[in-house]
């Protein structure tokens, strides 16, 4: 991790331990969520989408101010089917835009969908600094599972191979397809967590992911999977606040801003977005950063009370 | 495609397995700080859920609360609730070794067997019908290397086999065997079953059709009260975890075994119910008809039908391997700090 993250980081943790959790909604204004907020769109999110899940997670690292059973959120086994950096470089070969969304696509998350918008938004960042990912690098590069390095501190499994007598019963077990077909090789899957950001006072998403037989991925490799647009910016690898090991996530401190443009463009179409509908937009939006990954967020009801 | 139609011998995915970062975390500090050197097995528990897409099979998935809490944390939170409908309790042992060496040498089939044994009596003593998690049971056997911080592991999900194996009359989307009055009640019927705390992690059931077409999900031990019914028709169902148009998946196996040793069944309709989005999904779902042909005496038999169930690593009879220094390791952690 760079500097300047660490030193972010470390301030943050700081403010976070003095300053109270937000109480007092400031949703329309501001695009941010309080605590109990937070709580009333995950409560919804998992009853619409049942694939979604609250969990407690570990014990030395629950927050006070969330309920013990409800930490964060997770929704487990989601299938990526293509690489997000692939995708893109095939319609930018096609000269067309990226166009993230293609089901009922009303256009109110463009700006985030095309890349030539970005110009404009990059300068609102904070300045985190981007991860040093080599660009040339090949995406199918071989050890795409943790542990593909350090062969030498492994010991040589090939030496024990087969020694054992194990029956498999060949007649009833259904062995696996040889992995030729491309689609196959690439198929990974992901964890999606939501843990809520104290300091930014809105949800943030972290990523694990899985190769095609259910190895953990390095954490750079997540990055294949992330719009190459955010993948050095906004997706960095931090500690997950629940669970152990570094995991990628989408940075939260563009969440509120990006927020408050979506509720302002339903309120101007006469949409009065409701709290507990948060997490549907916030994921609908997200889906722009990561838009291969193919996880639930179903919006097949209205967001929000049309006001006449 | 095979299985469609005419006889040919039912074929199972295998389950697969998944291990989550947490776990190894939570198995190395238990070893440092409360096994030491003791070996003996621990009872641990596997999380597993209906397939819920077209293209990627569930998993059985370990997590950190697989394992018993560190003595260092405590908590008011049971280590594992029930309850959870993505979190389907599967009772299971862990065998870590304290060397490579022993890893090695461990007696694979021996330890499949014992598990086989556990269910095979759990089906005799009516214990599988009162609480049907227990018909799918795992086994892992691992070498954690606490100096590099690597895992060696390797996983079996035993499974009785029957011999002769069972013959597949025919294998459906469930979609295309029900009418649509019948499917909408089945799905119903399904949603109820899976959104109530009460039944959304029971992994194996029976579904009743009654007369007037209308569906309902009951316990798998209410078949003896159904089968007397005439006028019902009955499928056995299971959580599948398989996502393939033309197998089932791997707990069908010791669900036949059941319904063969205690029911003594010829002819078996069985449900893989599979979802989409969290919802019953039946054109993924599959309804099939097995022909089993009892085994010699299985009913009165005492000693455990073979077993089978080893996951192949690729293919291959090898355990697998995971390296988690960049997670673990102290000295890397301060080096990717400063």
């Amino acid at each position: 991790m760079v500097l300047s993250q660490r030193l972010h980081e470390a301030f943050k943790g700081t403010v976070e331990k003095i300053t109270g959790p937000r109480t007092v909604s400031a949703f329309k204004e501001k695009g941010v969520l309080s605590v109990s907020e937070f709580v009333t769109a995950g409560d919804n999110l998992v009853s619409k989408c049942p694939t979604w899940s609250w969990e407690s997670g570990e014990p030395s690292k629950r927050k006070p101010y969330l309920p013990s059973e409800k930490q964060y959120l997770i929704t487990r086994n989601v299938p990526c089917l293509r690489r997000a950096a692939f995708v893109e470089e095939e319609y930018e070969a096609a000269g067309m835009e990226v166009l993230i969304d293609n089901e009922d696509n009303d256009g109110w998350l463009a700006t985030h969908g095309k890349p030539k918008d970005r110009s404009s938004e990059e300068e609102n960042f904070p300045s985190i600094e981007s991860l040093e990912i080599n660009k040339n690098k090949s995406v199918k590069s071989s050890p795409s599972q943790v542990g593909g390095e350090d062969e030498d501190d492994i010991p040589d499994m090939a030496d024990y191979e087969e020694a054992d007598n194990i029956e498999i019963d060949p007649g009833t077990y259904l062995v696996a397809h040889e992995p030729d077909d491309d689609n196959i090789l690439r198929t990974r899957t992901y964890d999606i967590s939501i843990t809520y950001d104290k300091y930014y006072q809105t949800p943030r998403v972290w990523l694990t992911g899985y190769d095609e037989s259910r190895m953990l991925l390095q954490a750079e490799l997540v990055l294949e999977d992330v719009s190459q647009d955010h993948a050095r910016k906004t997706v960095t690898i931090e500690d997950h606040p629940h669970l152990p090991g570094k995991h990628a996530s989408v940075h939260p401190c563009r969440h509120g801003a990006v927020m408050k443009k979506i509720i302002d463009v339903l309120m101007s179409r006469g949409v009065e977005p409701e709290v507990d509908k948060y997490l549907f937009l916030f994921l609908k939006f997200v889906a722009s950063v990561i838009p291969t990954i193919e996880y639930d967020y179903t919006m097949d009801f209205d967001l929000g009370s049309t006001s006449n | 495609m095979e299985g469609n139609s005419g006889k040919s011998i039912l074929q199972f995915a295998p389950f697969q397995s998944s291990v989550d970062e947490g776990f190894w975390h939570r198995l190395s500090s238990l070893k440092l700080n409360k096994f030491g050197i003791d070996d003996s097995p621990i009872l641990i528990t596997g999380f597993y859920a209906p397939c819920s897409h077209s293209q990627v099979s569930n998993h059985l998935t370990l997590l950190a609360e697989s394992l018993p809490l560190d003595s260092s944390e405590e908590s008011s939170v049971p280590a594992v609730s029930r309850g959870n409908r993505n979190r389907c309790s599967v009772p299971g042992i862990l065998y870590n070794t304290n060397t490579v060496e022993s890893f090695h040498a461990l007696d694979k089939q021996g330890l499949l067997k014992a598990e086989a044994k556990k269910i095979w009596e759990d089906i005799q003593n009516g214990k599988a019908l009162e609480d049907t998690a227990v018909l799918s049971r795992f086994l892992l056997i691992s070498f954690a290397d606490l100096k590099k911080w690597s895992f060696h592991y390797w996983f079996a999900f035993p499974a009785l086999v029957l011999d002769p194996p069972a013959t597949l009359v025919n294998l459906k989307p469930a979609s295309q065997v029900f009418s649509v009055e019948v499917a909408e009640s089945l799905s119903a019927a399904f949603n109820d079953w899976r959104s109530s705390s009460l039944t959304a992690d029971v992994p194996f059931f029976l579904v009743v059709i009654d007369s007037n077409l209308h569906a309902t999900i009951k316990h798998l031990k209410d078949w003896e009260t159904y089968q007397s019914a005439a006028d019902h028709k009955l499928l056995f169902g299971f959580y599948d975890p398989c996502h393939l148009p033309n197998n089932p998946g791997w707990p069908l196996r010791n669900l036949l075994a059941l319904i063969c040793s205690r029911w003594d069944l010829k002819s078996v309709r069985f449900l893989c119910y599979r979802e989409t989005r969290g919802f019953a999904d039946l054109g993924l779902s599959l309804v099939g008809e097995a022909q089993i042909t009892a085994p010699q005496g299985w009913g009165t038999l005492h000693s455990t039908p073979n077993a089978v169930g080893w996951e192949l690593n690729k293919g291959r009879k090898v355990p697998r391997c995971i390296s988690l220094a960049k997670s673990m390791d102290p000295t890397r952690l301060a080096v990717s700090a400063a």
